[in-house]
């Protein structure tokens, strides 16, 4: 049994179960160590959970890790952390060895990553038990099935027997929960478990963590960079800025009423939970050098309430409420800031006007390319898209949301014509346009850009900014000579970069920077239409904020229209007119987002609305799971009959559902009519 | 921890390539020597390679002759700065020749990858399963033994090996989405392959190149060894050797010096390609 929320006792350190005092970890020496951590104090009481959040770079990762004894290439230069009393730091790497797996236990990032692909589930669990808790093969083998089970995994038996790369993400996190509570461990790290997963599967994986809590009453470390999902988990939060604890308070408190400056950002950039159009706020400027951080307060520099006096000395930590603290020198509540509140207006053209792009009837099938056996793969056609059609009209954004494998990123290759589909078409103002991007015109592909979901890889490390961003406008000949210059800075300075970026390479940009020289690369082309294939997924929410604006600006003052891809709803929500709603290579329901978020008409949309993060304990519930049905056959019934809630038999896997059809243009396809 | 090191205001490279270009200095100063022997060889050699001379036949090292003389009294040491030329020049040729094939064909592989890619790589890999020499040698008598055509053998030796190391690191650049950003642009194949391929790939190919090169030099001499490419009187290094064996129990110098010389021209090169390509894996890491 877990105590209550704010029932839960001081947490004493003497009590507690870890207990962080004054953690500094620095990496390298002399003038170019860099302080990662720096005096980081935290501490967990039995069967609490603990979040611990900040943007890439705040040392999350590092203070968790440290738990783990690990501190590879850096030192610990002061602090202490203590496993209920018991100084971790003076261990010796025989004394980790009992406490790596068997006291503490780690669920990582990347599932895969941390599954050793050449064994089997079952004895990969079974591991940690034959080492720690001296079982035999044959009862950790047991146990290990048993442990499946307790994660919720369909068929623990036949699954122990399984490769890791034979089962999905979701199930992979579950095999590294199921690892991670093997030897019951008193405190458990979850260094971001569900952000590599679907939105779905995340709802599923916390509600289990929850569960686990509930039942095992472990203690708890949660690391994540996403305040709803920390809040979701968590009794307490810790926000970590530049390796220093700027706020620690109970998670409600932090996410509602933040009293440091920077918490406040971090909320700002966080898209609105009611669908309100309003600007985003985030924070500017990034992440001081750590090398070399300025006195005073470590926020200063980017902190819209800094005062000169800021500057003098490090703020002291304050007491702000009930066991919430804060480290700024302002005690009294700091208004909120007034751009918060700016709204923005919806925009979208009337639905009477003609779509400028469309895509009719859209097929793709992969067959997987063999040399020595053509003929024999004839069956093993998956389709990734099945008869997908789609209107955009001009300066329209159209979100597309669907989890991975749904074809969302197929049709956006299909329609910059980078894959050829396998049937239908895509048309520009009615004209067919041919399938590859080299057949078409110079006009059509000048039309329709594109930008990467990673910022990494879609810019040629090789090459500058300026060469980037400058080779599309030379190419379709939109400007010549010294012509060329003036437009890229002006190209540049529309997503908010300076000319000073010009000569830099992408390797010197941070991950919003280059997503920003991705978006201005696109738009030196001067297209009708910006295919955006998640552009913001491997960013942080505050970079996240400032790249949406940067969108909503450029709609605004170019009249640009957006095909944007996301499998978060949120942000769909956020910038989209109409959206589409992607399941297995088929479009389910499609219209304007007000309509669909409001009145959904297919189950799937249903089940993905309520799985979104709303930021409170049990405030969602995810979607009950259901294991028993039989995988439709592709091109047979409904693609989404074997998950569907609301399922009516024989029907639905035998017939394709028909399109129904609702107001502005809201379309659904279910056997089961609208409701209007 | 990584925005560190993308921080604006300082360049972490301008620093390393200063160590880098320090790595390189020995490299830079062999090549020189290495040009300076194929160019200027016949000027410094200190006696005619060709005209006999029978008062100074089968001489043993001397101040006179450091490298002894032949049956012929030709001069040893002039002859081996005689022999660079024939020597190295054909390695150097088949070298750049079949890295350039290796480096098109790695790159048309790398970007289409698929069909096109199995396709020239089984192949390449048909060219791989002929022995080196024996391929070469077949080439050669085939074709006649005419420098160029020798050229021509031992680039197809080292195009099937280059193209495969080229391959492997051009297939993981075709994947990135700067490629799809350029296929949707409709840049032409040229553009794709050599101004955005090829950039990235140019440690790979110079490092390639540097390695191949000291097995080029050792393939030509072996091959003129054998009577292949250069024939007497011409100088070449292997051809030295050949000629000189039947004298190897009472004046081994006619064999021992042109077998160092090769030795240590080969050993030098791949030193060369070492600290080439460790330069290079600095600057690479820190462009990660």
């Amino acid at each position: 049994m877990i105590p209550q929320r704010h029932e839960i006792r001081q947490a004493g350190v003497e009590n507690a179960v870890l207990a962080i005092e004054n953690l500094s970890i620095t990496y390298g020496k002399g003038s170019e160590a860099v302080h990662a951590v720096r005096g980081v104090t935290l501490s967990i009481a039995p069967g609490e959970a603990y979040g611990l959040i900040g943007e890439s770079g705040s040392g999350k990762s590092t203070v968790a890790f440290s738990c783990m004894g690990h501190v590879a290439g850096g030192e610990i230069e002061t602090g202490s952390i203590k496993l209920k009393g018991e100084n971790l730091l003076r261990l010796s790497p025989a004394g980790w060895q009992s406490v790596r797996g068997n006291r503490v236990a780690m669920v990582y990032q990347d599932p895969m990553n941390a599954l050793n692909p050449a064994f089997k589930l079952g004895a990969q669990v079974a591991e940690a038990l034959i080492r720690h808790r001296n079982m035999t093969r044959k009862d950790a083998l047991a146990r290990a099935v048993e442990l499946f089970r307790q994660v919720r995994l369909p068929d623990p038996e036949n699954l122990a027997q399984r490769y890791p790369h034979q089962i999905s993400g979701g199930q992979q996190q579950r095999v590294v929960i199921a690892m991670a509570i093997a030897c019951e461990a008193e405190l458990l790290i979850m260094d971001e478990p569900t952000t590599g997963l679907d939105i779905t599967t995340e709802a599923h994986i916390l509600d289990l963590i929850a569960d686990l809590r509930k039942r095992l009453g472990m203690a708890i470390l949660f690391i994540s960079h996403n305040l709803r999902v920390v809040a979701q988990v968590c009794d307490r939060v810790g926000v970590l800025y530049a390796g220093q604890m700027v706020e620690e308070g109970p998670a409600s408190e932090v996410l509602r009423r933040a009293r440091h400056p920077y918490t406040m950002g971090l909320n700002n950039s966080l898209l609105p939970i009611d669908g309100a159009v309003k600007r985003l706020n985030p924070i500017p400027g990034s992440l001081p050098d750590l090398r070399n951080v300025p006195g005073g307060c470590i926020f200063a520099a980017r902190c819209a309430y800094a005062t000169p006096q800021c500057k003098d000395a490090v703020p002291a930590i304050q007491v702000v409420g009930s066991r919430h603290v804060s480290r700024c020198i302002f005690n009294e509540i700091l208004p909120l800031a007034e751009r918060a509140a700016e709204t923005r207006k919806r925009f979208g053209p009337e639905e009477s006007v003609p779509p400028q792009l469309s895509v009719v009837d859209l097929d793709f099938s992969y067959a997987r390319p063999s040399l020595a056996l053509p003929f024999l793969n004839r069956k093993e056609q998956s389709k990734a898209l099945d008869r997908v059609t789609l209107a955009i009209r001009p300066g329209e954004t159209l979100g597309i949301v669907g989890e991975s494998g749904s074809g969302k990123s197929t049709l956006a290759r299909c329609i910059a014509g980078l894959r050829a589909p396998t049937g239908g078409s895509v048309r520009m103002e009615g004209q067919r346009l041919e399938p590859l991007a080299g057949q078409r015109s110079r006009d059509a592909r000048k039309r329709v850009q594109i930008v990467f979901q990673n910022p990494d890889s879609a810019l040629n490390p090789m090459r500058t900014v300026g060469e980037i961003v400058s080779r599309p406008i030379g190419l379709y000949g939109n400007a010549s000579g010294p012509e060329v210059a003036k437009r890229t800075a002006e190209l540049l300075e529309m997503v908010n970069l300076s000319e000073r970026y010009l000569t830099r390479f992408p390797r010197e940009l941070s991950g919003g920077e280059k997503q920003r020289v991705n978006i201005a690369r696109a738009l030196a082309a001067d297209p009708d239409i910006i295919i955006c294939d998640e552009p913001t997924s491997a960013l942080d929410i505050s970079v996240q904020a400032a790249v949406l604006n940067t969108l909503i600006d450029l709609r605004a003052k170019r009249g640009v229209a957006y095909i944007f891809i996301t499998h978060d709803l949120g942000v769909v929500r956020y910038i989209a007119d109409r959206v589409a709603v992607m399941y297995s290579g088929s479009v389910l329901e499609t219209g304007p987002v007000r309509e669909v978020f409001a009145n959904p008409g297919h189950a799937y949309t249903e089940m993905l609305l309520s799985a979104m993060p709303r930021g409170e304990r049990h405030a969602r519930h995810a979607p009950e799971e259901i294991v028993s049905r039989a995988r439709p056959v592709q091109g047979q019934g409904c693609p989404f009959a074997d998950r569907c809630l609301r399922y009516l038999g024989q029907e639905c896997d035998a017939v394709t559902p028909p399109l129904r059809l609702g107001r502005n243009g809201h379309m659904v396809s279910c056997h089961i009519p609208l409701r209007t | 921890m990584t925005t560190v090191a993308t921080n604006a205001t300082d360049r972490p490279l301008a620093r390393v390539s200063r160590t880098a270009r320090a790595m390189l200095r020995p490299a830079e100063l062999y090549l020189l020597f290495l040009v300076l022997l194929i160019v200027a060889g016949p000027w410094v050699a200190p006696f005619s390679a060709y005209d006999f001379n029978a008062s100074a036949s089968l001489l043993g090292p001397s101040w006179v002759h450091p490298f002894g003389t032949d049956e012929f009294g030709r001069d040893i040491l002039s002859r081996v700065l005689v022999g660079a030329r024939p020597t190295l020049l054909p390695a150097f040729a088949a070298a750049t020749l079949g890295i350039a094939a290796g480096t098109v064909t790695g790159l048309v592989c790398g970007l289409f990858g698929g069909r096109v890619d199995e396709l020239i790589m089984r192949s390449m890999d048909i060219l791989l399963s002929f022995p080196a020499l024996i391929l070469a040698m077949l080439i050669v008598t085939m074709m006649g033994s005419s420098i160029v055509n020798l050229v021509l053998a031992m680039s197809l030796i080292f195009w099937p090996r280059s193209a495969r190391l080229i391959r492997s690191a051009a297939l993981e650049i075709g994947k990135r989405e700067f490629i799809e950003a350029c296929r949707a642009r409709g840049e032409s194949l040229g553009f794709i392959l050599f101004r955005e391929m090829l950039p990235n790939l140019r440690s790979v190919v110079i490092i390639d190149l540097a390695l191949r090169s000291s097995y080029a030099i050792l393939l030509s001499a072996s091959l003129a060894y054998l009577g292949m490419g250069a024939q007497t009187p011409t100088p070449a290094w292997g051809l030295m050797v050949k000629e000189g064996q039947q004298f190897i129990q009472f004046a081994p110098w006619l064999t021992v010096f042109p077998c160092l010389v090769v030795a240590v021209i080969a050993t030098g090169t791949v030193l060369i390609g070492e600290s080439v390509r460790q330069r290079f894996a600095i600057s690479t890491r820190l462009a990660r």
